[in-house]
């Protein structure tokens, strides 16, 4: 009877937890919004998958076959490029901007720093063509994966359609990148009521709330939206964010504003990584905004935080670091899965 | 064929008259069917009155500013028939890419089935901002036919790239790559013509119209939204006639 009970309890559990997407593949947190990637538009297939999972990290993607998505884009820092300011491509050559971190796609509306690309199945396109990361373009991409003996079988199995396609390879490399859900931090088990934050963390997070949820809002850590957040113009760079896109004023130095989660892990900091350590970052928005006209209006008072406030509000962020998904081996490198693909076909 | 005698005369004057009934009736259900199932619509590229056809070394132009044509490629969309101002004939997933480099000229059928008149073409020049967001496309749309911008999302609608004597540019070189799917750098263009409700239309893109237009000496280089490339359009729209068979 009891261990009925406790059969009845789990189910239960299990359908609280967690609530089915669009598609049965991606499974919806149930402290998530609905995710606003149309899923009907390409409905996730594990063949799918797995073939995005490959062209991910796949070097065949650049120019001289050296660089691959995950070169800037590594699980273990939350799908982005540690260690460096501004990440570099093809032939060690300098990018423009610090990488994004990778997660949680499919509830984001734009990519890239200022939102440049408008769909996440396009994204990629950007870095294939730019001649500093993979020097390439989507037609050479094409006939490279066709004329290999791989990906036309690959392509097969998840299409029914041997010819490789533009449109296919930008859809498989979406639907890996739509699996990288960071749900399960310690930040999720204390909203889910399966763990407690210690008073440190609690403490740090009545702050975070107070302070800084308005444009990282929870649960995604982010709003999706683009913010001047007060940095000084880098005049080597001269990065005006969004208002290169739109040629409107009103978006100059405004950048997206990036998600929190596993933070910890995807230093450096901003959109040209100038910090390195959280606690720049706190202090730069304690005591280094610097008003210009399209300062976000969150930060027009200026955020009064003392020494011990701002280790109190790294420690809460530290419960946002997700284990399960930086060591998660459905995204590692596919080395065993794509070779047995190739055997088998 | 000697006849020998008047019997076989006769006989192949039978034979003759079947045959041309044959091909008189073969005739009348052709000319039936192109009357009324199909609408032919096809797109020539001219310069002035030449036809335009870029090949791998281009086209030559005999103008005395314009040298060279190295590239004309342009989408056009949302194919409409209409009748006294509403549409009653509507090419579904209606995208085609027009490329001066193709061998066989663009033609497109459109289906008329019930012969239903019509008195107007509308037709898109580009892409439509639904579209432009929609993510990645095949067709004519997938982004290896070298319309779509990578460093910003979106579709060239209109590309057009050559040499100009005027140009103080690397090689004299002219590069118009026209788009923009938000406003309010928003380049589609709606074009419309009257029609006479014949079942051959072709519209004529005139480079040497549109060049002609264009400041090339000033103005050479646009290659992102902008609110020149929302003028330019509009010119190269105005470059577009129709003329009917």
């Amino acid at each position: 009877m009891k261990i009925k009970f406790y059969i009845f309890s789990l189910l239960c559990f299990a359908i609280v937890a967690f609530r089915s997407a669009d598609d049965a593949l991606l499974i919806v947190p149930s402290n998530f919004p609905k995710p606003v990637y149309e899923f009907s538009k390409n409905p996730l297939s594990e063949n799918k998958i797995q073939l995005g999972r490959a062209l991910f990290y796949d070097p065949i993607l650049s120019r001289n076959n050296m660089i691959s998505c995950a070169s800037c884009h590594s699980q273990f820092s939350a799908f982005t490029h540690v260690d460096h300011a501004l990440s570099h491509g093809i032939e060690d050559k300098i990018g423009f901007r610090n990488s994004p971190a990778i997660m949680n796609l499919a509830w984001q509306k734009t990519f890239m720093r200022d939102g440049a690309v408008n769909h996440l199945d396009v994204q990629a396109l950007s870095p294939i063509s730019n001649p500093v990361e993979m020097d390439m373009n989507i037609s050479q991409v094409v006939s490279r994966l066709q004329g290999s003996k791989l990906y036309p079988k690959l392509f097969y199995k998840a299409f029914g359609d041997s010819i490789v396609t533009g449109e296919h390879t930008l859809k498989a490399i979406s639907q890996f990148m739509l699996t990288l859900v960071s749900c399960n931090s310690k930040y999720d088990s204390v909203i889910r009521k399966q763990s407690v934050f210690s008073e440190q963390e609690n403490n740090g997070y009545k702050l975070f709330r107070k302070n800084c949820s308005s444009c990282h809002t929870e649960p995604l850590f982010t709003n999706d939206d683009f913010r001047n957040n007060g940095l000084t113009v880098d005049t080597t760079l001269k990065d005006y964010g969004r208002y290169r896109v739109t040629n409107n004023p009103s978006d100059s130095l405004l950048f997206k504003v990036p998600t929190l989660r596993n933070i910890e892990f995807s230093y450096p900091y901003m959109h040209d990584g100038r910090f390195k350590k959280l606690s720049q970052v706190l202090n730069h928005y304690t005591d280094g905004i610097e008003k210009t006209k399209t300062l976000s209006s969150e930060l027009q008072n200026s955020i009064q935080l003392t020494s011990n406030e701002k280790i109190d509000i790294v420690a809460f962020l530290l419960t946002l670091s997700d284990k399960s998904f930086l060591f998660n081996p459905n995204y590692f490198y596919p080395k065993e899965k794509v070779s047995r693909a190739a055997k088998d076909y | 064929m000697t006849l020998q005698n008047y019997s076989d005369v006769l006989r192949h004057l039978k034979m003759k008259s079947i045959n041309s009934i044959i091909f008189l009736l073969l005739g009348l259900i052709g000319s039936v069917f192109s009357q009324t199932g199909k609408i032919q619509l096809s797109i020539t590229p001219t310069f002035g009155v030449n036809a335009l056809h870029v090949t791998d070394a281009g086209f030559q132009t005999n103008d005395s500013s314009i040298l060279q044509i190295t590239e004309l490629k342009f989408y056009i969309s949302k194919i409409q028939f209409l009748k006294n101002g509403k549409v009653v004939i509507e090419e579904m997933n209606s995208f085609h890419l027009v490329d001066a480099a193709n061998e066989k000229p663009f033609s497109v059928s459109i289906d008329n089935k019930q012969n239903i008149p019509f008195d107007e073409l509308r037709i898109n020049l580009g892409i439509d901002s639904a579209t432009n967001v929609s993510g990645a496309m095949g067709g004519d749309l997938d982004p290896t036919k070298g319309m779509y911008w990578t460093w910003q999302s979106g579709f060239i609608n209109f590309k057009l790239e050559g040499k100009c004597n005027v140009c103080q540019t690397r090689n004299k070189e002219f590069t118009f790559h026209l788009g923009g799917y938000q406003q309010p750098f928003y380049a589609l263009q709606m074009l419309s013509f009257p029609l006479k409700n014949t079942n051959q239309i072709n519209l004529i893109v005139d480079a040497k119209k549109i060049l002609h237009q264009i400041d090339l000496e000033k103005i050479n280089q646009i290659m992102s939204p902008s609110h020149e490339a929302v003028l330019l359009s509009k010119v190269v729209a105005d470059a577009i006639t129709v003329s009917e068979k």
